[in-house]
């Protein structure tokens, strides 16, 4: 499995030159399989950059596949749906899977996204691809990968966590985690998701100082990324989804930060790094 | 009075260096009358960093004041307001204008900040916001600025502004396509139209009527920022998506008699020397002829003062 990271940024993109290192647009990761399949995690800002490189494919002759799989709908999750070249072409094929518990549910809430008080293509109808939208179960089948989900709490609401499975590998994508109150174990359920995998790509988007004064936003810190990948035993851990505010260098403090949190927990074994838009993981 | 650019960009937000010297955050324009309340116009990303610079005045203490005109709500004109710190803190007053949509103003915005796609439902922010609906054509005081309005030509219309304050003038055009071969309603345009077919009699006498609304609106402007997403091979290819590239702006703004032109709302993938060479090509046409037009292209941080300030 191939992993780049098209979008790393929590909540709003954040343009600048401070973000430019480690990139400003919301969250975004394309899994490339072994088999030559192609899996997408969430739909923020990265996508439109995602689909621009896929357009050089065969998703620009229209002869494209892939899965999507959705965390949940805040607006940096979805919000780079509309501005997805490969909808646009005739023949491509994508389906959605996503929280909400019924495929109806989930497509009025994307349909929202283009209601045309707020965007100019109106309805999902427009798009020329197959666009099929799917409700996410605890364990299903995208791309003839094996995928288990379990839904987390994220704040006052909840959002998906994906386990993905080929030949023995796994990746395991944990976005906007956050427990309602201080001091919570890591949750039990994200725990056994996460169990031996490869790769944890964890919510980080706070440090300690800033998550106790917003913590119904629904974050994790670093400290509970690091405490989630040893109470998992994974090998590695990624830290994503950044504060919209955190610069270049805030980014590099926090995963300095984050190493010495594993550390001391005994996760000296387990490597680390900080997502950045552009990087690839092989796994 | 002072005007300055927060978001600059078209469409969606891009960031990266590419873009990091004219800047990636979505339409939004301070304007500030000489000791006055700030004016803002449209809420794109660029809002986020305009609060948290508000928040460091009255805003803070939660004495501000602020009027914010949004031309319309497509996302990159409204999707920073979520982020705006000055709504999150309580005796600030926010008033927000934008045209009537079918449902009520406070509905629309109520949607975009409502679960499941956002967090924190906007009757529970602290600070109080009103909602003004405006048609074309309304005229309007913000304390010592006199706002007038007219529509634009672009799916599911927008609203182009003149603010006069400080013995000086400012427009906001944007978003807007020419008004020659796309009349602009509530239909989706699914593939660029022959632009050879003759249009309508009836579809052409509107085009007029609306393109010399923005005219006069435009009439004797200090500053007129105007949606130039496109170059105009660019808008040939793609008329019907409601963006208007540099030698129209430049034409609206001659028969305005402006003095001078912003380009503006410049489309996500172009990049900053693409931008460079596209303000020195259209600078040569701009000089040209018996009205000379100064002309600029809006970065975040540009900071242009009118009149008396
Ligand atoms: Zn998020
Ligand atoms: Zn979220
Ligand atoms: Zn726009």
């Amino acid at each position: 499995m191939k992993i780049r990271f098209w979008g790393v940024r929590g909540s709003i993109p954040a343009p600048g030159p401070d973000t430019i290192a480690y990139g400003g647009n919301t969250s975004c990761v394309s899994i490339h399989t072994a088999s030559g399949k192609l899996v997408i995690v969430d739909m923020g800002t990265g996508l439109m950059h995602l689909g621009n490189h896929l357009m050089a494919g065969a998703f620009g002759k229209g002869q494209g596949r892939a899965a999507i799989l959705l965390s949940h709908t805040h607006w940096d999750h979805i919000q780079g749906l509309g501005f997805f070249a490969p909808v646009f072409i005739p023949g491509n094929h994508f389906t959605v899977f996503g929280p909400g518990g019924s495929p109806n549910v989930l497509e009025e809430i994307l349909e929202g996204q283009m209601d045309p008080n707020f965007s100019p293509l109106q309805t999902l109808k427009n798009f020329a691809a197959i666009f099929d939208v799917k409700a996410a179960t605890t364990a299903f089948e995208a791309e003839d990968l094996r995928v288990s989900a379990y839904e987390h709490v994220h704040g006052t609401t909840t959002a998906l966590a994906f386990r993905i499975e080929e030949a023995g590998k796994v990746f395991v994508y944990a976005s906007d985690v956050g427990q309602p109150v201080a001091d919570a174990p890591p949750d039990p359920g994200l725990v056994a998701l996460a169990r031996g995998a490869d790769v944890l790509l964890h919510d980080t988007t706070y440090r300690p100082s800033d998550q106790a004064t917003r913590r119904n936003r629904g974050f994790s810190t670093y400290e509970d990324a690091a405490a989630m990948a040893v109470a998992a035993q994974a090998r590695r851990l990624v830290m994503f989804h950044y504060d919209q505010d955190y610069s270049d260098a805030d980014v590099d403090s926090l995963r300095d930060a984050c190493r010495a949190s594993l550390d001391t927990l005994g996760g000296q074994d387990i490597g680390l790094e900080a997502a950045r838009e552009g990087d690839e993981l092989e796994i | 009075m002072r005007v300055k650019f927060w978001g600059v960009r078209g469409s969606i937000p891009v960031p990266g260096r590419a873009t990091s010297r004219y800047g990636g955050n979505t339409s939004c324009v301070e304007v500030r009358p000489k000791g006055a309340a700030p004016i803002i116009i449209d809420a794109g990303t660029g809002l986020r960093r305009l609060g948290k610079s508000l928040m460091e005045e009255a805003f803070g203490d939660g004495r501000g004041e602020t009027s914010i005109l949004i031309s319309h709500t497509h996302w990159d004109h409204v999707q920073g307001l979520p982020f705006f710190s000055p709504a999150y803190r309580a005796g600030n007053k926010i008033q927000i204008y934008a045209r009537q949509r079918d449902m009520h103003l406070e509905a629309v915005f109520s949607q975009q900040n409502n679960s499941p796609y956002f967090p924190v439902p906007l009757s529970s922010l602290e600070a109080t916001m009103s909602f003004h609906e405006l048609v074309e054509g309304t005229k309007f005081h913000i304390g010592r600025a006199k706002v007038s309005c007219t529509r634009l030509n672009h799916p599911w219309i927008a609203m182009a502004y003149r603010i006069e304050v400080d013995g000086a003038v400012v427009v906001y055009c944007a978003d807007t396509a020419p008004f020659t071969d796309i009349l602009f309603g509530r239909e989706f345009i699914v593939k660029a139209p022959s632009l050879d077919e003759p249009l309508p009699a009836d579809v052409v006498e509107e085009l007029a009527r609306m393109r010399a609304g923005v005219v006069e609106l435009a009439r004797g402007a200090d500053l007129l920022i105007y949606d130039t997403q496109f170059t105009k091979t660019e808008y040939l290819q793609r008329p019907h998506w409601g963006h208007s590239h540099p030698d129209d702006a430049i034409q609206i703004a001659r028969d305005a008699g402006a003095k001078q032109l912003c380009l503006f709302h410049h489309a996500p993938m172009r990049t900053d020397d693409e931008n460079d060479q596209i303000l020195a090509a259209y600078r040569t046409v701009a000089a040209h002829g018996d009205q000379p037009l100064a002309l600029v292209s809006a970065y975040e941080g540009l900071e242009i003062p009118l009149g008396d300030e």
